[in-house]
């Protein structure tokens, strides 16, 4: 019975130190990063795996999203100096992309300037992309080049990264 | 019993170790958080204590010291240093041709520049557009687009270009417009991130010339 008692005394003290360990690979840094940096404008969102038939176009919807409160220039902003908002696939990824479908920018203007019309893009929105597969499985890191602005100020330009998991069959 | 006591203490020996190892790993982990912290450290913005309240007006922990100090080019190529505008107040103004909030303020600035001009007053604008040094032709290019900037607004300022080389002492610049606000002694007495108003824009201007505190 004593035995019994002390085996549960060390199995509950191993609990606590085993949490205390595990506790401890926690990275740190999570918290020290998120005060440090600001998160992106703009996040994928999906797919992260698509089946196409290898060698043939084929048109996949890549959905994204824009945190609140942002806009990016829509694919074609109205003026010259305003950087677009432009889809790519690197080339030697597997995959080529033939073409790319923006939607419409929205209509937009800054609260201070109400007669200037920006083309924007808000919220979630989705480019359509023509691509063409070699046969086998190509983990494609396709990138989105954008320059976001709230009402009041503007980011730097940046470009983010797509992992998608392309299957040409 | 002996063997109960023997096996007790080779429990309570692995445990032990295992508290040890977990809390060494725990203080590696916070001092490489804090070292990784204090290497990628900038100026941070904070709102300016005793202003209108607005989440718009910051002034960031370069205030009441030195402006860094900088030498970049203009878009014609000529060397301008912040040195060399002691004993004038200053709006160093970091700005960039994709900024639509930067291209309703440059007026405001353009009309402050020569309303205080006669006082001493002076405007540095930066450019944070891009420039590839390694292509002459993307560079040409790129002062091209700046130059066109300039002349479109009417700017008499000068106009710099490179932001980016001095973007760290000021605090990495991840939001444009930001404009500092030196004084006659090149000590920086206030800050703007983003959009405010002219008025607002002023009132920092007097205060850099010393009409008002």
């Amino acid at each position: 019975m004593i035995a019994g008692k002390t085996v549960i005394r060390i199995a509950l003290a191993s609990t606590l130190t085993f949490s205390f360990a595990a506790q401890a690979q926690r990275p740190l840094l999570d918290s020290a990063s998120h005060s440090a940096a600001k998160p992106a404008a703009v996040a994928y969102l999906y797919p992260e795996q698509i089946t196409v038939p290898a060698g043939k176009p084929a048109t996949i919807a890549l959905h994204f999203r824009i945190a609140p409160g942002l806009h990016i220039n829509s694919h074609t902003p109205r003026e010259d100096e305003l950087i677009p908002t432009v889809f790519s696939i690197p080339e030697g990824s597997g995959v080529r992309l033939e073409g790319a479908v923006y939607p419409p920018g929205a209509d937009f203007t800054l609260p201070l300037d109400p007669r200037t019309k920006l083309s924007v893009y808000t919220g979630e929105f989705i480019i359509q992309a023509r691509i063409v597969a070699a046969s086998g499985e190509h983990l494609v890191e396709a990138r989105l080049h954008y320059q976001a602005c709230d009402n009041n100020e503007c980011m730097p330009p940046k470009t983010i990264t797509a992992a998608i998991d392309v299957i040409g069959k | 019993m002996k063997r109960n006591t023997l096996v007790i203490t080779a429990v309570l020996f692995i445990l032990a170790a295992f508290a040890w190892a977990g809390w060494a790993n725990w203080e590696y982990r916070k001092q490489a958080a804090e070292r990784l912290l204090a290497s990628t450290a900038h100026a941070e913005l904070v709102p300016a204590a005793g202003d209108s309240g607005s989440p718009l007006q910051f002034l960031p922990a370069l205030l009441g010291k030195p402006a860094p100090a900088f030498t970049l080019e203009d878009v014609s190529g000529k060397k301008v240093s912040l040195a060399s505008y002691k004993g004038k107040a200053l709006v160093i103004n970091f700005w960039a041709t994709w900024c639509a909030p930067c291209k309703l303020e440059t007026p405001w600035l353009v009309e402050l520049r020569n309303k205080y001009a006669a006082q001493g007053f002076e405007v540095l604008g930066v450019s944070a557009d891009d420039i590839d040094r390694g292509d002459p032709q993307k560079l040409s290019d790129e002062k091209r687009a700046i130059a066109r900037f300039v002349q479109q607004m009417h700017i008499p300022y000068p106009v710099l270009i490179d932001a980016d080389s001095i973007s760290r002492p000021y605090g990495g610049l991840d939001d444009l417009p930001t404009s500092f606000f030196v004084d006659r002694d090149g000590t920086v007495i206030s800050a703007q991130v983003g959009l405010t108003s002219k008025d607002e824009t002023e009132r920092n201007i007097k205060k850099a010339l010393g009409i008002v505190k």
